[in-house]
């Protein structure tokens, strides 16, 4: 029963300090709250970018640019909003990631095979979505610029269609349809079908019963990793006890009743792994406040248990190597940080280079973090998960074994 | 009875603890008189648990305290030397947890922690947080999870460090009443005048060995003196050696430059012999204090050394 004290007292000692406990968790809520206000809690899909358009010209070519923006696809990825020259206070205020100015003068230009310049003004404060509007900016302008080419003489006569007031003849209409159908059929060959087809096949694994995760969005996708980063810290701050406890002299009066040394290890460790599994658990009921589907909850609750054994393992075992809180301190702060850069839990491990993926693997970070985003994103049940859960419960009983017998052998030494 | 047999403790080389026997009464205060790092606190270690001994045996009634700690340890409230409380609880808080452990628990622990805060006066400060107390508080406190289970025997070791004078009284009037009760109490410190106070029999202790034990009457008379004197002047070491050596009735206990110490032999001439002959010795004298047989001068006699050394 004294194990079960010791960990009781332990958390009596966390509610008598609501400030600590308060800032253990800050970290991790913290970087969770400013992804979940900066990317909202809904769908990666529904990202939208808001881009003004002041079309001063008002002419053809501008008017088929308005219009395939508004194409029922580009709606759900753009905002486009007709502004007038007040756009550009718009700007000055913030108020779109960019404003695409449209001269007037543009279709003239266009169809008269003049040089012509479409201004994109670029909001200064976001980095990501001006830097996509600049790049369709681009990949429409070689488009106009191509298609101006090729049909240079059906454009002019359009060109001089437009410049008169009256009805085109239907001769004059046809004469452009013609030159265009002919250059078109002629360019049929590179075209028509294109030279390479791309298909592009997400992989889909089985829906298990519980149904589909639609845990797609950015605050879901980081939410496992800095979770996992949150409770490392965590652990390290319940394992810290540990040494405060051998350094003040506690331990040593804890022995003079009748508690062993088991005893107090088994304690403390059950201590450090009842403060990640609650903690972990408080990331997650977080998480869903904020609109994250975490996945079929019996995945979660398995992998959140584990996890925490994972963590709390790794941090007990660092605690027995080292004889000060101190050094305790820059050997956890080493090892957690390496593990969540090279865990994913803030980069996808998809990303990394080819040498550094299989390193990866050696963290519980990424077995964790892995194991979370099958459940979010493919509603993966305990069995598809099963690898995730067997890593990080095995590795989490190794290190608490491995910790309780170094923790043990130093008792037995005198060193606590 | 607490019964110590051949306890030895080493570290490398050092000798921590080297072959200590003792037989401490039931319902007596036993002080472990000694300078700091004699070997007090290694001692008090081992003899409650939580520091195994190199060789020897430890016994409370018979039961090895190594062999059957969970028993022996019931039946023992430990006071360490360090202020081994949880700061971030209240003084509450950190009773409840050591009565628990103690198996105390209900009404009974209640009863147990109300008593024992009253009885060193936090009975109002129970539900505050330990970090808001002052030092003296905090002894108190600790001393107060010795004595929550009501042991039947307690040890402490150097209750009173860093304490102000009255703190410490409140304490020695504490252990006093707890003995009183029936409790057997070990009890180590390096102040001498603790020990006279509060000891019914003093054990002294030197590099981990026991130089004498004995009630405070036996072991001043043991030194065989009546009085100490201390004579500090302008001399050299020879020249105090040549000229106070040779006086009847004077033993020289430690003789340095500037100082002497010399006890006056009980059976001699005495003091009012001695002291003009001392005087009179050509030797260069500012000051003579004298002292009537403490354990102070039993300590000097038996090591050569003042117990602040």
């Amino acid at each position: 029963m004294a194990p079960l004290k010791i960990v009781l007292r332990d958390l009596r000692r966390m509610v008598r300090n609501p400030l600590r406990t308060a800032l253990l968790f800050a970290l991790p809520l913290m970087l969770a709250g400013i992804f979940a206000l900066v990317f909202g809690g809904g769908s990666a899909s529904e990202i939208s970018i808001r881009v003004l358009v002041y079309d001063e010209d008002q002419g053809l070519v501008s008017r088929l640019l308005g219009g395939a923006g508004s194409s029922p696809d580009m709606d759900r990825r753009l905002d486009l909003v007709p502004v007038g020259a007040e756009g550009f206070d718009m700007m000055e205020r913030g108020e779109a990631s960019a404003l695409v100015h449209i001269p007037a003068g543009f279709t003239q230009a266009y169809l008269d095979g003049e040089p012509a310049v479409i201004p994109i003004i670029k909001n200064p404060a976001e980095r990501f979505l001006p830097q996509v509007v600049e790049e369709g900016g681009r990949i429409g302008a070689e488009v106009l610029s191509q298609g101006s080419r090729v049909f240079r003489t059906e454009l002019a006569a359009i060109g001089g269609m437009t410049a008169n007031s009256a009805f085109p003849s239907d001769l004059a209409v046809g004469s452009v349809a013609s030159g265009v159908n002919h250059k078109l059929e002629s360019l049929e060959r590179w075209v028509f079908p294109p030279v390479i087809n791309l298909e592009t096949v997400t992989v889909k694994p089985e829906i298990t019963d519980e149904g589909e995760g639609n845990g797609s969005t950015i605050l879901g996708y980081f939410l496992p990793g800095l979770s996992m980063m949150g409770i490392l810290f965590l652990a390290q701050s319940a394992t810290r006890d540990i040494l405060h406890d051998r350094e003040s002299g506690l331990v040593r009066h804890l022995l003079t009743a009748p508690v062993s040394p088991a005893d107090y290890i088994v304690g403390k460790c059950l201590s450090v792994l009842v403060i990640s599994t609650l903690g972990f658990f408080l990331l997650v009921a977080f998480g869903i406040a904020a609109g994250v589907d975490w996945g079929p909850t019996s995945t979660v609750v398995a992998l959140v248990l584990t996890a925490s054994l994972a963590v709390a393992g790794a941090l007990v075992l660092v605690s027995s190597l080292v004889g000060t809180e101190r050094q305790a301190d820059a050997l956890s702060t080493i090892v957690i940080m390496v593990w969540c850069l090279i865990g994913g839990a803030f980069v996808p491990v998809s990303q990394f280079p080819d040498f550094l993926r299989p390193l990866a693997k050696t963290t519980p970070v990424f077995w964790a973090v892995d194991g979370f985003q099958k459940a979010m994103q493919q509603g993966a049940d305990i069995a598809a998960v099963s690898t995730n859960l067997l890593v990080l419960g095995g590795v989490g009983v190794i290190f608490l074994v491995l910790g309780a017998a170094a923790l043990r052998r130093r008792m037995a030494g005198g060193l606590i | 009875m607490i019964t110590i047999e051949g306890l030895q403790k080493h570290y490398g080389e050092i000798k921590a603890v080297d072959g200590i026997d003792l037989e401490i009464q039931d319902g007596e205060i036993f002080g472990l008189l000694g300078p700091n790092g004699a070997g007090k606190t290694t001692t008090i270690s081992m003899i409650s648990g939580v520091l195994r001994p190199d060789s020897g045996r430890i016994t409370f009634d018979g039961l090895n305290i190594w062999v059957e700690p969970k028993k022996v340890k019931r039946n023992l409230g430990v006071v360490p030397q360090e202020i081994a409380v949880y700061e971030d609880l209240t003084a509450k808080d950190n009773l409840d947890f050591w009565g628990s452990l103690h198996g105390l628990r209900g009404p009974g622990l209640k009863t147990a922690v109300h008593s024992a805060l009253e009885r060193v006066g936090l009975q109002d400060r129970a539900k505050d947080r330990v970090k808001t107390f002052s030092g003296g508080m905090k002894r108190r406190l600790n001393l107060c999870m010795g004595l929550l289970h009501r042991p039947k025997y307690l040890l402490l070791d150097e209750p009173t460090v860093g304490i102000d004078p009255q703190a410490r009284l409140a304490i020695l009037d504490i252990v006093r009443e707890v003995a009183v009760a029936g409790t057997t109490v070990l009890y180590t410190t390096h102040y001498m005048e603790e020990a006279q106070e509060l000891c019914d029999r003093i054990a002294i202790i030197d590099h981990g060995q026991i130089l004498t034990i004995g009630t405070l009457e036996a072991l001043t008379r043991q030194s065989g003196e009546s009085e100490v004197l201390k004579v500090v002047g302008s001399f050299d070491e020879t020249a105090a050696n040549q000229r106070l050596s040779g006086l009847p009735g004077l033993r020289l206990i430690r003789v340095e430059e500037g100082t002497v110490l010399a006890g006056i032999d009980a059976t001699g001439p005495g003091l009012l012999e001695i002291l003009p002959q001392v005087l009179e010795s050509g030797l260069s004298i500012d000051d003579v204090s004298i002292q009537k047989p403490n354990l102070q001068s039993v300590f000097i006699s038996l090591t050569g050394r003042e117990l602040r050394d």
